[in-house]
């Protein structure tokens, strides 16, 4: 499992982790009942406080992505249908929360950012009635 | 008990008063990272927590002890790592680990070896042929195979490039926190200090002006961008740092998710901007008041 400390950002350590090990496993590449490394190992490797390390699972097993499992270390948990759903919208309001920052920083209003993630559902919409125009267009 | 208490302590000299009330406590098995500017009075009190210096006022307590009453007991239970440890360049490192095991009434001969051989020493290499971060490495060998259940560390990252204070980061979360020993150390690089840490104090002007966790210190103290003539609505003394830009201004706050409660209940919006450690770090020793009623000045032509 490949995970990176970013000094110096302005993120929480403890978030950057949770949020590089549930990307992973959005993306497929950790799986269910894969073990990840025990607390004390991946503290060593990261040279990052165990505590920080426990927590991260902590938060991780709270949200149902682990399992922590007394005396035998954790693990990716089997996720439902609705509970991998549910991982899948917790990021993108993630992502959608940051865009908004932005834009908002940027002096849009918040009518206008509805205005663009309307005009962006349409292009969908256009593009699901009629995928052949998608060659036209360009 | 806490393996350190400080309470008041107050030490000048000659006319400068270097600590002014420092107050703080070390839970036992915690990692305590003391930060500070150079000249910030780091090196005095860790000095005093090693009975090293006599403090002027306020009471000090390291392992139950007070330092100034039972120094040698006090330090045969303590690994200390000065800053800019001196030793003897002559010596070789075989030979100065065992000139110091007879100073250590639990000395463990075995532990030694063994850090010496994970911190990869040659122990045939005279001191002053090893390079900075093996003078650290050996300093840390010294300090621990007495197995101390307090370690006190001043500035053990200064001088270390980036792969070697990685390197002293691990060591630390594998030989010290791993063995459930408590730590206390002074550095002045946040980020580096932030992976590590269970806590952090930030000493500034002789005072601890802050102590929390890293985590709970980014949640508290944020930057917040608002109107300026709005800024007045923010009590001063939860401002650390005032920035105009134009018509807004840009207050980094302590207790920052009450004052954007207090500025949401007025109907005013503020964008929030997460800092990093040495952000917090800068706001907290260098930060500048906001003054409301002063016109900018009109630049006079050069």
């Amino acid at each position: 499992m490949l995970l990176r400390v970013e000094k110096g950002s302005a993120t929480p350590i403890s978030r950057q982790l949770a949020d590089q090990i549930a990307a992973l496993f959005t993306a497929g590449k950790l799986k269910a009942g894969d073990r990840l490394p025990s607390v004390r190992e991946l503290a060593r490797e990261l040279a990052v406080n165990q505590n920080t390390i426990l927590r991260v699972y902590e938060k991780l097993a709270s949200e149902g992505v682990v399992e922590m499992r007394q005396g035998q270390g954790t693990f990716v948990a089997e996720l439902s249908r609705a509970g991998r759903r549910r991982a899948h919208c917790d990021k993108l309001a993630d992502e959608f929360r940051s865009l908004v920052r932005q834009a908002l920083s940027l002096g849009l209003s918040k009518r206008e950012l509805q205005e663009l993630l309307s005009s962006a559902l349409a292009e969908l919409d256009d593009e699901a009635v009629s995928p052949l125009t998608e060659s036209e267009r360009v | 008990m806490s393996a350190i208490e400080v309470h008041a302590v107050t030490k000048s000299f000659r006319k400068s008063r270097v600590l002014d009330g420092v107050s703080f406590r070390v839970e036992p098995g915690k990692t305590f990272a003391f930060l500070g500017r150079n000249g910030a009075g780091k090196t005095t009190l860790i000095k005093m927590l090693l009975g090293l210096l006599k403090r002027d006022d306020g009471s000090l307590k390291v392992l139950g002890l007070d330092p100034e009453v039972a120094p040698y007991e006090l330090r045969d239970r303590v690994g200390y790592l000065a800053e800019d440890q001196t030793m003897y360049g002559w010596m070789r490192v075989d030979e100065i680990v065992r000139f110091i095991a007879p100073f250590y009434s639990r000395w463990d001969h075995d532990l030694a070896l063994k850090y010496l051989r994970e911190f990869e020493l040659p122990l045939a290499t005279k001191i002053k042929h090893l390079s900075k971060g093996q003078n650290v490495r050996l300093g840390l060998v010294l300090a621990l195979a007495h197995r101390p259940e307090l370690v006190i560390l001043d500035d053990p990252a200064l001088g270390l490039d980036p792969i070697m204070r990685k390197q002293f980061n691990r060591d630390l979360v594998t030989h010290l926190q791993g063995a459930g020993a408590t730590v206390f150390y002074s550095s002045h690089l946040l980020y580096e200090v932030e992976p590590v840490a269970d806590e952090v104090a930030i000493l500034h002007r002789g005072r601890i002006v802050r102590q929390a966790h890293p985590e709970t210190l980014r949640a508290d103290v944020k930057q917040l961008v608002i109107e300026a003539r709005m800024a007045p609505l923010v009590p001063r003394d939860l401002i650390l740092d005032a920035r105009p830009d134009g018509a807004d201004v840009a207050l980094t706050v302590t207790s920052a998710p009450r004052v954007i409660g207090m500025l949401a209940a007025e109907g005013i919006t503020s964008r929030v901007v997460d800092l990093n450690l040495d952000d917090i770090f800068e706001a907290y020793v260098s930060g500048r008041q906001f003054e409301p009623t002063t016109p900018t000045p009109e630049l006079a032509p050069v």
